[in-house]
């Protein structure tokens, strides 16, 4: 062990129990899930175990080392820049078959290893029964048996990491079919000293014939033209022998290799095969019976968080008034004062108006998740999807979008495409998160009725619906369809519904929060030098002539995207009139023209922000213009329905 | 030889082919669905929707638009 922080890699597919593992050993660190894909950015931990300090990293679940979204990429990544000095390879022992698919690629890496073969009880009580010895000697690497949601096996894992670091074991690649085998070979010892050589030769050869054509063909050509030559020679070899592309001939190879290994360790028990959830799936994924089903449970998720978050955010509501009226009198009403005041307003903003709904909302949906429903769910309104141009995938973003759309657009990295990925972070911001979703009880519910509440919300989906229709006629590269993986059903564990929670909460945060106290400084300080009373006359040929609105909300809706989370209270001030007398000064048109235009007009800033970051200036501002246009349009609609 | 789409429930298929773009056919690859392999069409969607497909040797079950399922080309196999 020459390192003295040796570096341990986990790596497996997603759903392997691979971050439930990894937080057993580093504590609360990892996101886990029953969804495929949700460690989208690696994990480092510094851990001391027994004296002894590792540096442990947890990189997002990947099928292969031929990523193909954005998440899995960050794997590639990884084992590339930084040879580790011990793989953890975590393997879902009840679909062993598969999961030893990555196996056999990274045994290719030839790197020291050592495998968690994870969830056995899983496999047993769907009837099978996989010998850790047969499957050590297949492999040629140390196998140990672990059920890391119990914290079984644990111990001899680390045991068994602590001795491979101690004493390295040469690992060595499996070989497949000779004539597959002789063209890797030829091509492997083609390869320059020069060239960037990735693990060993006979790994880069492979990853250069199962490479994506487009990227690596331009790359090579490049650098090495002869290289190149040898390349396409190899393929077509290997094409010409098989009559398959290459990279679906070695995809096939490890793939019979994996399902030939598997069989010869393990013992299936035929006879248990409707378990359970094998059962439930049979409803839930029912076509008729599914769906309401499906309905119910997104219905009393929402009734569920509003009666946990309205008393909440009434509770933090209060302090936040007279914390201000608090210092209105101590510091008067200067610049301080504005400063102050914007910071508090930011600060209590988060705290009372975002997270009693958000955390519910997160929670629940780490419940579901972790469940594995949220797949299902996929599933379910795949059909619905394609309407507007989307599939499936798409729908776990969406819902957390109701809570928050910053870890939403930050989520849409699980999805494969660019194009569906640049459709859904667009109308994501057209989903109303918690901050509007206040708005939205407290004018439309209150004033209107709760009729129209729901009314808006189906309003609010149709918006969505024709936004999504209207964009899939610019983004016409087609879409590769719904391809995802249903996990079984699992009972959900408090600690890793927590943990999911957390992380989510974590990017809300450091994210979206600092941003938002920012932006509410900003408000501030244009009220304090009285820039506000400039803007709302500038504003007012929109505001009053264009929406009939009066002239003192111009600030306010145009900037409210500064602290979209307090637009009510920003309504208030503006109007100077407390929540219940709110009908003596604005009629019920008028507060339904605005929560319109409050809703649907550019989100906040942290939404921006964060579009700007993942998908780029174009998209940022892209969006931006379409929340201005669909606000106007749908502010107009909603006016014209009113007055005529 | 019929595509997956016009493929019975819960009959045992073996796949002959499977067409489409290269980014589709990786995918399917990589999530362990293959020439061969014997699947089986366990629900589907209403309107056209998704196909719950089980891969019957991995015990992998996975969702495919009805798009890819199109391009998946099965054979029923007799029974035992």
């Amino acid at each position: 062990m020459n390192n003295p922080f040796p570096s341990v890699v986990f790596i497996g597919q997603p759903n392997c129990g691979k971050s439930t593992l990894f937080n057993a050993l580093a504590g609360h660190k990892a996101d886990t899930s029953n969804f495929p894909g949700t460690t989208v950015k690696h994990t480092h931990s510094r851990v001391n175990i027994e004296g002894r300090l590792l540096n442990i990293i947890d990189l997002p679940g990947t099928y292969s080392l031929n990523p193909s979204e954005p998440a899995e990429k960050v794997v590639l990544t990884h084992l590339f820049q930084e040879k580790p000095d011990l793989i953890v390879n975590v393997v879902d022992a009840s679909i062993l078959g598969r999961s030893l698919e990555l196996t056999l690629e990274l045994l290719e890496l030839e790197y020291p290893m050592i495998l968690a073969l994870n969830m056995v009880d899983l496999a047993e009580k769907k009837g099978v029964k996989v010998d850790p010895a047969k499957l050590e000697k297949r492999l040629g690497v140390k196998v140990i048996p672990t059920i890391a949601s119990h914290g079984w096996g644990i111990k001899d894992l680390l045991e068994a990491a602590f001795q491979r670091l101690e004493k390295s074991c040469p690992v060595s690649s499996p070989r497949w079919s000779q004539d597959v085998e002789d063209e890797v070979e030829h091509l492997a010892k083609k390869i320059s000293p020069n060239f960037s050589i990735v693990a060993n030769r006979r790994f880069t050869a492979v990853k250069l014939i199962e490479a994506n054509q487009t990227f690596c063909c331009e790359v090579i050509e490049e650098i090495n033209p002869f290289l190149k030559k040898d390349l396409d020679w190899a393929k077509k070899n290997i094409e010409g022998k098989r009559r398959a592309p290459a990279y679906e001939v070695i995809a096939a190879e490890r793939h019979h290799l994996a399902l030939k290994i598997s069989e010869q360790s393990s013992r299936v028990e035929r006879g248990r095969h409707l378990t359970w959830d094998k059962r439930l799936d049979d409803i839930l994924m029912h076509p008729v019976l599914g769906y309401p089903l499906l309905a119910a449970i997104f219905l009393a998720l929402f009734f569920l968080i509003f009666k946990i978050g309205n008393p909440l955010e009434r509770i933090l509501l209060r302090p936040l008034g007279s914390v201000r009226s608090f210092f209105s009198g101590l510091l008067g009403s200067g610049l301080l004062f504005h400063l102050t005041d914007g910071l508090l307003q930011g600060i209590g903003g988060g705290i009372a108006i975002v997270l009693p709904y958000f955390l519910p909302l997160l929670f629940f949906m780490a419940f579901l998740e972790d469940l594995g429903y949220l797949a299902r769910a996929g599933f379910l309104l795949d059909t619905f999807m394609h309407r507007i141009g989307l599939h499936g995938k798409s729908v776990s973003p969406f819902i957390l979008g109701f809570g928050c759309n910053v870890p939403a657009i930050m989520s849409t990295r699980i999805l494969e495409s660019q194009r569906d990925r640049i459709i859904t972070s667009l109308l994501i911001p057209f989903i109303p998160c918690s901050a509007r979703t206040t708005i939205i009880l407290a004018l439309i519910g209150f004033y209107l009725g709760p009729m129209w509440a729901l009314g808006f919300y189906v309003f609010n989906i149709l918006i969505v619906a024709g936004i999504g229709r209207v964009l899939t006629f610019f983004f016409k590269a087609p879409s590769p369809g719904l391809i995802l993986e249903i996990p079984t059903l699992k009972r959900p564990s408090l600690k890793n519904m927590l943990n999911k929670t957390y992380f989510q909460l974590k990017s809300f945060l450091k994210f979206a929060w600092p941003i938002l106290i920012g932006g509410s400084v900003v408000l501030s300080l244009l009220q304090f030098l009285s820039l506000d009373k400039i803007f709302n006359a500038v504003l007012s040929p929109l505001v009053v002539q264009g929406l009939g609105l009066p002239q003192g909300l111009g600030v306010t809706l145009v900037f409210g995207f500064l602290r979209k989370e307090l637009s009510l209270l920003m309504m208030l001030q503006a109007l100077q009139v407390d929540y219940k007398n709110l009908l003596t000064v604005i009629s019920r048109e008028q507060i339904a023209v605005f929560t319109v235009f409050v809703s649907f007009f550019i989100p906040c800033l942290s939404t921006f922000a964060v579009l700007w970051k993942e998908m780029g200036r174009k998209v940022a501002f892209l969006s931006a213009g379409l929340s201005i246009m669909a606000a106007l349009i749908a502010s107009f609609i909603v006016r014209f329905i009113f007055f005529y | 030889m019929m595509s997956l789409v016009q493929a019975p429930r819960g009959r045992q298929l073996k796949i002959v082919s499977i067409r489409g773009g290269e980014g589709a056919r990786r995918r399917l690859f990589a999530l362990g669905f293959h020439k061969n392999d014997l699947i089986e069409v366990n629900a589907q969607g209403i309107f056209r929707g998704p196909l719950l497909v089980q891969n019957l040797s991995s015990d992998i079950s996975v969702a495919l638009g009805h798009g890819i399922a199109q391009k998946i080309q099965v054979e029923v196999l007799s029974d035992e």
